[in-house]
């Protein structure tokens, strides 16, 4: 799961607990906030009460009579002044029924004990729960759709942050690791961000890979220099057995000194071959020319015609179109599939074939297609076949297994997909597939 | 034919001599390439075989320079160095040839008969062999007016051997002349084998074919 869903369920799961806890209180805390409100103002009315009694005396309530009460027209508030017959001590507030012209209904009373010229009275002011009640509901809904609205808010504004927050993340991802190719030669500058972990990140990364480039750099520069200081002694070897084999000397002596020379030339084609990838990787060559692929197809055919015609192999060769590689190198290209024919030829089965073939999406990408009917590679050899000095198929000592490493290197210098897919025993299918900044 | 061998390295000029001596060129050699300017100042030279690797001058410089000194010799760039400009740069400069090191001593004497002949100018390159006539320039094989028909490679393969005559070739030499950089293993000269028995079949449909001799374990030979 997404860092940015996984921030984001997390706010939305605990602001929805949030919710949950608040509607599940909200009942609650209205009526306790309506009871003390209630209370508030029972409080209020009987100081009105006792000052109007302070100012005007009893009498203004009972107007004679032993006792004074008042009601609203519908009874949700009343108003009751009795001399203190139950002898009530003090007071208190509370709810208990009431019996008012017949109807009996619950109240939120206030009882209050007075002394006024030596005689207890008792005051009740009461209000009816239901009228105290009848608000709550509506606020409920309120301050539910506000707290909605206000979560919705929030959730959203966390959303929009987070992904400013998290942007240089993946910016970090896609330059640094993304699209990367090795040995990692293009230059990305840090990203810009405020988040220290993003720049702790970010500076490691750039700095894992200048490592990594650096190691590179140094097997590179050793192999070049290492293949091009053993080319002049292996010229001079090479030379000397020459001579050597032109003079007057036995047969058994020539043989041997073929013996030589062919040990010798094992010798100096891997080193060419070390110092073609190293060149390659170097970025030596220059990447310039226009190549009709059907042209170059039909080069390397001719190339190889002998020995096709020698192994009896049926070559069938569909290329139509005519697509042009640009900015390429012709020679490296033509080797590429040179070396790919030439293995198509060499592992193949007496009486097999080889089909060349193209695909093209259109503005997309191009591919050759070369297909065999040989041996085909095993599927646990299929991740080793570009490492140098690995031979798949018959240990039979023809190669040296450099052939596929000159190919990748020369893929990978022309930003070429290879794909590779092969049945043991009835073929192999290669496709190169060539990006479209090729096209 | 006269040869100034450039090459510091002095077991690679020997032996570059030697070889060529035997090929009756006259060869002179120079370490240096200030040695190589003092002979270019006395002597004419038909061929100049530069390494661009010289411990004193850069070989391209010399080349420079000696085409004005001589101007009618032909050059032959010899170098082990890694850049690919040079290639290109030493032919730009008027160079006629180019080996990267380390190369066969029988393809330099073929590169040089290839040069001299393109100079040369003359149409008739036709050597006997046998009952037969190789005509080098029209890239034919002749058996009384009438033309044998060989392929490319077989042709190729026929006049380096018969260019390299009374010496044993191997497989190996031969599979280099004929695929250069792209024969990358032992694999090419298994069908040095399947050319020469085609070129054997051919020509005996016309004559004794006995000059093409193989050389068990090692390679062919055209003896004449």
């Amino acid at each position: 799961m997404k860092l940015l869903s996984k921030l984001t369920l997390y706010n939305t799961l605990s602001k929805m607990a949030i919710v949950l806890l608040f509607i599940w209180l909200l009942p609650a805390l209205v009526k306790d906030v309506a009871f003390q409100y209630t209370n508030y103002n029972l409080h209020e009315q009987e100081k009105k009460v006792l000052h109007t009694i302070d100012k005007n005396g009893i009498d203004y309530y009972f107007d004679g009579d032993s006792s004074y009460g008042s009601y609203t027209m519908l009874k949700e508030e009343y108003i009751s002044l009795d001399a203190n017959l139950a002898g009530m001590a003090h007071d208190t507030i509370e709810t208990a029924r009431r019996i008012i012209d017949k109807d009996t209904l619950q109240y939120r009373i206030l009882t209050h004990v007075l002394r006024y010229k030596n005689k207890s009275y008792v005051l009740e002011i009461g209000k009816t729960l239901a009228s105290i009640d009848q608000y709550n509901q509506p606020l409920q809904r309120v301050a539910l759709y506000v707290l909605i609205a206000l979560i919705a808010l929030t959730l959203l504004i966390d959303l929009v942050f987070t992904r400013v927050l998290l942007r240089p993340l993946g910016l970090i991802i896609k330059t640094k690791l993304l699209n990367r190719k090795f040995p990692f030669r293009d230059e990305h500058p840090p990203v810009k961000t405020s988040t220290s972990d993003f720049k702790y990140l970010d500076n490691s990364l750039i700095d894992l890979m200048d490592k990594v480039k650096t190691a590179f750099e140094k097997e590179r520069a050793f192999t070049s220099n290492a293949s091009h200081e053993l080319l002049t002694p292996l010229g001079i070897l090479q030379n000397k057995m020459e001579n050597l084999m032109g003079a007057e000397i036995s047969e058994e002596a020539q043989e041997k000194i073929g013996g030589m020379m062919q040990t010798l030339n094992r010798l100096k084609k891997i080193v060419r071959s070390l110092l073609l990838i190293a060149r390659i990787d170097n970025d030596q060559f220059v990447k310039k020319d226009r190549l009709l692929v059907k042209a170059c197809v039909k080069d390397v055919l001719t190339e190889l015609e002998d020995r096709i015609d020698a192994s009896g192999i049926r070559v069938t060769q569909k290329i139509n179109s005519s697509m042009i590689l640009q900015g390429v190198n012709k020679d490296l290209l033509f080797q590429l599939i040179y070396n790919l024919v030439n293995n198509a030829i060499r592992y193949n089965k007496p009486n097999g074939s080889i089909d060349i073939r193209e695909e093209l999406e259109t503005g997309k990408r191009y591919m050759l297609i070369i297909e065999d009917t040989g041996v085909g590679i095993d599927p646990k050899d299929l991740s080793h076949i570009f490492e140098r000095f690995k031979k798949s198929g018959p240990a039979e000592g023809e190669g040296y297994g450099i052939g596929l490493s000159i190919v990748q290197s020369i893929a990978q210098y022309h930003a070429i997909d290879i794909r590779i897919a092969s049945t043991p025993g009835s073929g192999t299918i290669i496709s190169l597939v060539f990006p479209e900044s090729l096209l | 034919m006269k040869v100034l061998i450039v090459e510091d390295e002095r077991s690679m000029a020997l032996e570059m001599e030697a070889f060529l001596k035997r090929a009756f060129y006259l060869c002179d050699l120079a370490y240096s390439a200030k040695a190589a300017r003092d002979m270019m100042d006395n002597h004419p030279y038909n061929f100049i075989l530069l390494d661009l690797g010289l411990p004193d001058q850069d070989g391209l410089l010399v080349l420079k320079e000696a085409k004005v000194k001589c101007p009618d010799a032909s050059y032959i760039i010899l170098t082990a160095r890694g850049d690919l400009d040079d290639r290109i740069k030493g032919l730009d400069l008027g160079a006629d040839d180019y080996l990267a090191k380390p190369f066969s001593l029988l393809e330099l004497q073929s590169r040089m008969q290839a040069i001299a002949r393109r100079k040369s100018g003359l149409n008739d390159n036709v050597v006997a062999l046998g009952d037969f006539f190789v005509d080098l320039t029209r890239r034919i094989v002749l058996f009384e007016k009438t033309e044998v028909d060989l392929s490319r490679k077989e042709f190729d393969l026929l006049s380096y051997m018969l260019l390299h005559k009374n010496r044993p070739l191997t497989r190996l030499q031969l599979s280099e002349h004929i695929w250069g950089n792209f024969s990358d293993d032992d694999y090419d000269s298994n069908y040095i084998d399947v050319h020469v028995k085609n070129i054997r079949k051919k020509l005996s449909v016309f004559a004794e074919v006995d000059w093409l001799q193989t050389i068990r374990g090692t390679g062919y030979k055209i003896k004449c």
